[in-house]
């Protein structure tokens, strides 16, 4: 009986795995620079769980909270040698203003191996639709300041390449990293 | 890049703790702005200019989002009939 449900629950699994790859999110390749200025593809990050967030350095609230997040999430993985390597990703959602050295700035406070990706704005746009991402920068003022108006959510893929979950506001670092490991868990069984 | 670098962490809280002083100010004055100007004044240098309308915008949108909690929906009365 426990050999049937282990079954059910492979199959659960699998069907599931299926559904995921059937929506595709963030299929589509990405071709952005990191903030030495090198290339960089979905390809390069295959082999290691990725935990990507969108957003923008001028943000005035969200993205440090969603970024200590981030940050706490990891180091609590990384806590435990058992576990695969993951990399943390920061994608600009506004490339105008965050060159490399703006995302070298901002990110310096938070975790440090995550990684900031920029690009050109056509493709920071196709970064972002590929993932679904809403994107809408507001009205500049007459300093030309604004703010960019964006999804918030921070988007894990397995070694793969295939998107396994994302995780809003309301989910704690904790409760990210807790879901993490049930993800890489149940990555090595399938 | 365009424009002014984006502020620092320290920056960022700085203007933090100021909103966070001025709406306690303004909760503990029933909303009255004109009793807490010095500490809106002190917000509004202490932060970037759309960080200012941001951050008001969302505190009608907890004091509206509060009230719908505790008072419930009341849709606004129609003008004429429908």
């Amino acid at each position: 009986w426990l050999y049937l449900r282990h079954q059910k629950e492979r199959q659960r699994r699998s069907r599931r795995l299926r559904d995921l790859r059937a929506l595709a999110l963030g299929q589509g390749d990405f071709e952005l620079r990191d903030t030495s200025g090198t290339p960089r593809r979905k390809a390069d990050f295959l082999g290691r769980w990725v935990l990507l967030y969108f957003g923008f350095t001028h943000c005035p609230d969200v993205c440090p909270e969603e970024l200590e997040k981030l940050s706490r999430a990891v180091e609590l993985l990384e806590s435990d040698p058992a576990l695969p390597p993951l990399q943390p990703l920061f994608v600009t959602v506004d490339p105008e203003r965050d060159d490399a050295a703006a995302l070298s700035r901002y990110l310096r406070d938070f975790h440090p191996r995550l990684l900031g990706l920029t690009g050109s704005p056509e493709q920071v746009r196709a970064a972002a639709a590929a993932f679904r991402v809403y994107v809408s920068a507001g009205p500049r003022d007459q300093d030309g300041d604004y703010v960019v108006d964006h999804s918030v959510l921070t988007f894990l893929l397995d070694p793969d390449g295939v998107f396994r979950d994302c995780y809003g506001r309301s989910r704690t670092a904790e409760e990210v990293a807790r879901s993490v490991r049930g993800h890489m868990d149940s990555y090595e069984t399938l | 890049a365009a424009g002014m670098a984006a502020p620092t962490m320290a920056e960022r809280k700085a203007c933090w703790g100021a909103r966070d002083e001025f709406w306690q100010c303004l909760d503990s004055h029933g909303d009255d702005a004109a009793k807490c100007e010095k500490l809106r004044r002190v917000f509004e240098s202490r932060c970037p200019q759309q960080w200012v309308k941001h951050f008001d915008k969302r505190r009608d949108f907890l004091k509206y989002k509060k009230k719908l909690e505790t008072e419930g929906f009341h849709p606004p009365e129609a003008a004429g009939k429908s």
